[in-house]
């Protein structure tokens, strides 16, 4: 029985792939032509895709960026659109799959001709969407901090890479002002992002002088909920002072890890944790009692004090209490709700300045695009298709929003690779090919 | 109390301070400006010469901005009385003068000025200058009102090893009243008296006191000092051996708080796994929508929470104690319309109704999601929140022992219905034989829905109990479901006495390999240990007996 | 009956094997559509598997997305390999990010097609040798089995998750440029993969069937239906337990390595509690029990699955839960059940309208 197998299998197939292979072959040609340029343009609207999960475990963090990306195409098309067309955004739900993930995007590219696609959260959806992207010359406008290592010319990430968020944080941490840590305890939930930031924190630290045994590592799964044997070792590490916790725990981790923190009598002033993970719409109806004068790392906050932001915190409140949305006007802001709400807005902006939808085109007019964002002004890199931002460490306090704390005086440039890790790769697709070898 | 505190600071600083010249009193003011008005370097100039010169009348506001809590009236320093954090929305407090300390202030009316005045307004003071405070800061907390913050005080004090600051020390831990926060404050009283000892024989003297007080770092001090020591080898060698005693000690004390860890665990396995088990063993219902009631009850501990919240506007503990009963009748009742919509069709079909109940949990996760958004947590009440200091290194949380209690109490309650009860006779005879039970008149069906109905109750208690540790989400019960299957099958399905030994042995044992591997190969090896152990008793730790048992 | 079967096979090759090609020849069908149903044949070749070990024995396995990842990473490991070399590369890029310099050795036999494709089917089938061996052997059974496979699923999928275990943790494998020397991206790979996972599954249907109306099938029923009477009768009944187990593992293992080339990644998520539970469902929804149930099954809920998460983002899983709900209430054989409820009552009206007139 076991050895028929493989042998029905080759039997089978050997003949069959030569027939099907002759068979697309003829019509291949016919197919390719309508992929990539066509379509968007010719109707009233132009489509573009919303790819974030709207069930499964990602829910939690991924909806509010589809409400984000919703209000910015409602406001585009309130002032009259691109290039006089409507935006039709096209919701799918890849409910956390990510299998789903891709055949989505498959979809959207494909049978939904989109100009772009918003979308992704986790590493993991990235990658999976990644494929069909450069495949099929699509747009992906990706909205969140991530590990880096990566230069597609299909992706525009609009969140942060390490240099905009790891390494500024560790330094506040490290200086005068920031309280002058010596001991870091480096805890993340086990998975590509905690553990690149944590190899880019280590070579850091350790680049900085601090010893091997005052940096400890370590990883929990996802959704671990028991945090007891943890903190009692972060206790142990932070007995004799000036200790602090650099945290990469993701999502509903967190409560327990906080509340275990404060049970075991840890506290900000003892040993401050920073997070890289938590963000207000996090910290929303949360428990924030145990968390407060923590803090966290990220380019944009609900508190930052600018008439725009104002004026865009208030305009999603009202958004989402105007739709219904769970949550109503309690909803807040944060750092990747900002991006993606952003990106929406670079996107129309390269249309307009290409004067096409086409993906070319548009990619090439966001290379060095500035645009006036809540956050301030920001600014796309040159090459890399990825946003130069201002990084802000901000510390929670007891109402769920951060306190602004400390902020880099000018934008920090994007690097997808951490020049501590990879210290002679480049991304540039102006000047280069992609990715290049910096010559020393 | 706090009076007595804030007088006691007083007192002691007039006591202790240098004389005070007029000269320094007058700049007092001048930097009191460059902290309301000035910029962020300005106000840091003032904070930084405010805390090299220590002057007495400085200090409530050097406290006040310490603890966020300083804000301008009319252009005075002011500070809100009470230490609620709450209070301060409510409008209702009474606002302070900082400078002259402590005063009642009025407001434009001659009215007592409150934090619902108008023209308050919050003085920010950057992180950056709020640790300008940290070489003063022990001295401003060695007095507060709570033994937390005196605790972080003193290990302030540690962190500076200035023995100027032994007489602070002194009056602070005479009228200490806190055991904890008496602990340290007497380790870094004596640490320092070590440090600076000159004989061996006091030195000794000190060590064995530390040893005696058995503090959080005694051991690592005791060892830095063994190392360091200069008062001869012989007393580092009886240090370092006093060190190692202490941490042989602690590790003992690890293990009974690791005993504790796993006990919390299994109680919160068999708080879920016990309305699981009851409703298998009745109805022959594998139950994957049980994890869904969990959830239920923890919504419903939450809907009970903003209730109290906005209609009785109390965050008080009742909010918790009340969703307790509350939680269970509500997961119950919907677990009764799920057993008269879905359930009753498939009796005596384990498979079926598996998939069925799929569905049903597909259901209702999405419809919290849609009701109540995505991410929500209930306020642990605040006679859980903290931990019971048993020994110096032996804290047992109150939400732990709370679930523990809980749990004793549900499955007590649940035996005593089981086995004292008609009821509970009824539900012992349908779960023994279905047809049977029919012939003598029970009426099974009926016994069938009480049962579901107390099943699903019990997740929705554990679901109210589970907000304690983790937070509110909709597919929270699928985190729990694998492992309280894995306990029922364990315990032998059906079983009440199987599903308490086995929920208490999965969670000794999670704890126990956690501590040798790392979280997940623990749960690796559990499960492949569980599956051994199934070699040995197919049937669980209490199958059934006689020829029944075989189909 | 047999003429009913008929209708079913021929219905089924018309649509899928001449239809739809031809569609897509005259540009009707896009690529896309095409290579999705590959996928959802992949699912329906691993349902064929569960109804064997579950519609006809009566073993409720709740680890046969075990065994089809255990395929799918084992060809995924295989081409990543192969797209590494043809970057230059001595490891794939996420062994970088994590520090190995040197190609694990367990991947090392991953770097031949042919030991490939022995070991994609040598593995699971071990596995499933080793755990129903352990498992039979204790005569665990019933509501037992379904937990234990469970949690063996859970332990496998921590296990993966893990970076430890050099598989990609949480982000699994992706990044595939060719299989056997095609190159993935083109619509003919696409198309043949596509016939490829019609054939294994025309094949697989074609096995199963003759599998379960053989005395050895016969068996398995006697099994299903009351265990201690065929073990009375001298059977072994273990080791026919063990064979089926067996069987069902390599089907699903055979499905995941048709399905990654045409899904382009790989990761954890495919094996976790839920993957397990769903695939029973498909075997549950189109009638347990009934090879062709659980075809009709695997495609339909997969394909509703698709169209539900674009048409009704919000709303799909309320479709789906109700749909399973209803199914599993009403139409206790599965939607293949619904429809022969259906023929017989036509065929008695017939009968009936014959027989007055």
């Amino acid at each position: 029985m076991k050895l028929s197998f493989p042998s029905t299998i080759k039997a089978l197939s050997f003949p069959l792939l030569g027939l099907a292979l002759a068979f697309s072959a003829c019509n291949s040609s016919s197919h390719k032509s309508g992929t990539t340029d066509s379509t968007a343009t010719t109707q009233e609207t132009v489509k573009i895709g919303v790819l974030h999960s709207l069930s499964g475990t990602m829910a939690i963090s991924e909806v509010s960026l589809k409400d984000a990306v919703q209000m910015a195409v409602d406001e585009i098309n309130a002032k009259g659109g691109v290039l006089g067309k409507k935006i039709e955004p096209v919701i799918v739900d890849p409910a956390s799959d990510w299998d789903l993930f891709a055949e989505k995007a498959k979809e959207l590219l494909l049978e939904k001709k989109v100009a772009a696609v918003f979308g992704c959260w986790t590493s993991v959806s990235r990658k999976s969407v990644l494929p069909v992207f450069e495949e099929n010359n699509g747009l992906l406008f990706y909205p969140v901090q991530y590990e880096g290592e990566e230069c597609s010319n299909n992706v525009i990430a609009t969140g942060a890479t390490p240099n905009q968020q790891l390494i500024p944080a560790a330094e506040y941490l490290m200086s005068e002002k920031g309280g002058g840590y010596k001991k870091f305890y480096l805890l993340g939930t086990d998975y590509v992002f905690p553990r690149t930031a944590n190899k880019i924190l280590k070579a850091y630290l350790l680049s900085k002088g601090v010893p091997k045994e005052n940096i400890i590592e370590e990883y929990t799964p996802f959704h671990h909920q028991d945090y007891q044997t943890i903190v009692s070792k972060v206790k142990r590490f932070a007995a004799d002072g000036k200790a602090c916790v650099l945290s990469t725990i993701n999502g509903d981790s967190n409560v327990p890890f906080y509340k275990e923190f404060a049970n075991q009598g840890l506290s900000a002033a003892t040993c401050p944790i920073m997070a890289f993970s938590v963000a207000e719409d996090e910290l929303r109806s949360m428990d924030t009692e145990f968390l407060v004068g923590h803090l966290a790392a990220w380019n944009y906050f609900q508190s930052v004090d600018l008439p725009e932001n104002k004026e865009f915190v208030a305009n999603f409140k009202a958004f989402c209490e105007k739709k219904g949305l769970p949550g109503g006007n309690k909803r807040v802001t944060d750092d990747p709700i900002c991006w993606a709400y952003t990106g929406v807005y670079l996107w129309a902006k390269a249309a307009e300045k290409a004067g096409s939808f086409d993906v070319a085109k548009v990619r090439s007019a966001l290379a060095g695009l500035a645009f006036d964002s809540p956050d301030g002004v920001v600014k796309m890199d040159a090459g890399n298709h990825h946003l130069a931002k201002p990084v802000i460490i901000g510390e929670i306090k007891p109402d769920g929003q951060f306190d602004i704390i400390s902020k880099t005086d000018s934008l920090v440039t994007p690097q997808p690779f951490s020049p501590l890790t990879s210290p002679n790769k480049g991304c540039d697709w102006t000047s280069h090919q992609g990715v290049y070898t910096i010559s020393k | 109390m706090k009076t007595v505190r804030i007088t006691g600071l007083f007192i002691f600083c007039l006591l202790f301070q240098r004389p005070l010249l007029r000269a320094q009193t007058d700049s007092t003011g001048i930097y009191l400006r460059y902290i309301l008005d000035g910029s962020d370097s300005l106000c840091g100039v003032g904070i930084s010469r405010l805390v090299a010169l220590r002057p007495t009348e400085a200090f409530p506001l050097l406290r006040a901005i310490n603890d966020m809590r300083l804000y301008r009236l009319n252009g005075q320093p002011v500070t809100p009385q009470s230490d609620e954090p709450t209070a301060i929305d409510s409008g209702k407090v009474l606002l302070l003068s900082l400078l002259p300390p402590y005063q009642l202030v009025n407001d434009d009316h001659g009215h007592p000025a409150t934090t619902g005045s108008s023209g308050l307004t919050e003085v920010k003071i950057s992180r950056g200058n709020r640790l300008l405070l940290t070489p003063v800061l022990p001295l401003l907390n060695l007095f507060s009102t709570t033994p937390q913050k005196r605790i972080l005080a003193y290990s302030q004090l540690q962190q500076n090893q200035q023995i100027d600051q032994l007489p602070y020390l002194q009056a602070a831990l005479a009228q200490e009243t806190d055991a904890e926060a008496l602990r340290t404050g007497k380790d870094i009283y004596y640490s320092l008296q070590l440090q600076h000892a000159q004989h061996a024989a006091t030195a000794r003297a000190y060590i064995d006191s530390i040893v005696m007080n058995w503090s959080d770092n005694a051991a690592t001090m005791l060892r830095t000092y063994a190392h360091n020591g200069t008062l001869g080898k012989d007393l580092n060698a009886y240090t370092a051996q006093q060190a190692v005693a202490l941490e042989t000690r602690y590790d003992r004390l690890q293990k009974i708080q690791n005993f504790f860890s796993g006990l919390s665990l299994g109680s919160i396995l068999i708080l879920i796994a016990l309305g699981l088990s009851i409703v298998y063993g009745l109805a022959g219902i594998i139950n994957m929508a049980h994890g869904e009631f969990l959830m239920i009850g923890a919504y419903t501990t939450y809907v009970v929470q903003c209730i109290f919240g906005n209609i009785f506007h109390s965050h008080s503990d009742w909010a918790f104690f009340i969703s307790l009963p509350v939680s269970f009748v509500v997961a119950g009742l919907l677990g009764l319309l799920l057993e008269r919509l879905v359930i009753r069709h498939l009796y005596s079909k384990p498979l079926e109704s598996l998939l069925a109940t799929w569905g049903v949990s597909l259901i209702l996760i999405q419809a919290a999601r849609s009701i109540f958004g995505d991410l929500t947590a209930v306020k642990t009440p605040t006679v859980l929140s903290g931990g019971w200091q048993i020994l110096p290194h032996l804290v047992l949380p109150y939400n732990r022992i709370f679930i523990i209690t809980l749990t004793t109490g549900v499955v007590a309650l649940t035996y005593g219905m089981l086995y004292r009860t008609r009821l509970g006779m009824q539900i012992r005879a349908v779960t023994q034989n279905r047809q049977m039970s029919a012939c003598l008149g029970i009426e099974t069906r009926r016994v069938a829905a009480v049962t579901f109905f107390i099943g699903s109750g019990l997740a929705g208690i554990a679901g109210c109990a589970m907000t304690l540790i983790g937070n509110v989400v909709p597919d929270m019960g699928q985190t729990y479901i694998v492992d309280s299957f894995l306990v029922v099958v364990t315990g032998g399905v059906g079983k009440l006495a199987g599903t308490i030994v086995a929920g208490l042995g999965i969670g000794f044992l999670t704890k126990l390999f956690e501590s040798f591997f790392q979280a997940v190969y623990g749960k690796v090896f559990i499960l492949l240990f569980i599956m051994l152990f199934m070699q040995y008793k197919p049937k669980g730790l209490f199958p059934d007996k006689g020829r029944l048992a075989e189909d | 009956m047999k003429k009913k079967d008929l209708i079913y096979y021929i219905i089924f090759l018309l649509v899928f094997a001449v239809i739809l090609p031809l569609g897509h020849v005259a540009g009707l069908v896009s690529t896309n559509t095409i290579s999705l149903w590959g996928r959802y044949f992949c699912f329906a070749i691993a349902a064929l598997g569960i109804d064997l070990i579950w519609g006809y024995t009566g073993i409720l396995s709740m680890c046969q997305a075990f065994f089809f990842c255990l395929g799918s990473y084992g060809i995924a490991m295989h081409m990543l390999l192969k797209t590494t070399a043809a970057n230059g590369a001595t490891v794939p890029d996420f062994m970088v990010w994590n520090k190995i310099e040197t190609l694990p050795l367990a991947w090392i036999p991953f770097q031949s097609s042919g030991l490939t494709l022995v070991l994609c089917l040598v593995v699971p089938a071990l596995f499933a040798f080793l755990i129903g061996y352990v498992l039979f052997r204790s005569r665990i059974k019933g509501v037992y089995m379904a937990i234990i496979t469970q949690a063996l699923a859970l332990a496998m999928w921590l296990l993966f998750l893990r970076n430890e275990t050099k598989l990609g943790g949480t982000n699994g494998l992706t990044d595939f440029k060719t299989l056997l020397g095609f190159r993935l991206a083109d619509t003919g790979t696409k198309m043949a993969l596509y016939g490829l996972s019609l054939a294994v599954l025309c094949g697989a249907y074609f096995l199963c069937n003759r599998m379960v109306h053989s005395k050895f099938g016969k068996v398995l029923l006697a099994i299903r239906d009351s265990e201690s009477r065929i073990s009375y009768a001298a059977y072994n009944v273990n080791d026919y337990k063990l064979a089926v187990f067996v069987v069902a593992a390599l089907l699903a293992a055979v499905a995941g390595m048709l399905y990654v080339p045409q899904t382009g990644i790989i990761t954890p998520g495919r094996m976790d509690v839920k993957a397990s539970v769903e695939m029973v469902m498909w075997v549950a929804l189109g009638g347990r029990g009934n090879l062709k149930g659980a075809v009709i099954g695997a495609l339909l809920v997969n394909y509703l699955y698709s169209i539900c998460t674009s048409l009704f983002p919000d709303s799909w899983l309320y479709i789906l839960g109700f749909f399973f709900v209803i199914t599993v209430l009403f139409f206790d054989k599965g939607l293949v059940g619904v429809v022969d409820m259906a023929w017989q009552k036509w065929t008695a009206y017939k009968l009936r309208r014959a027989a007055i007139s």
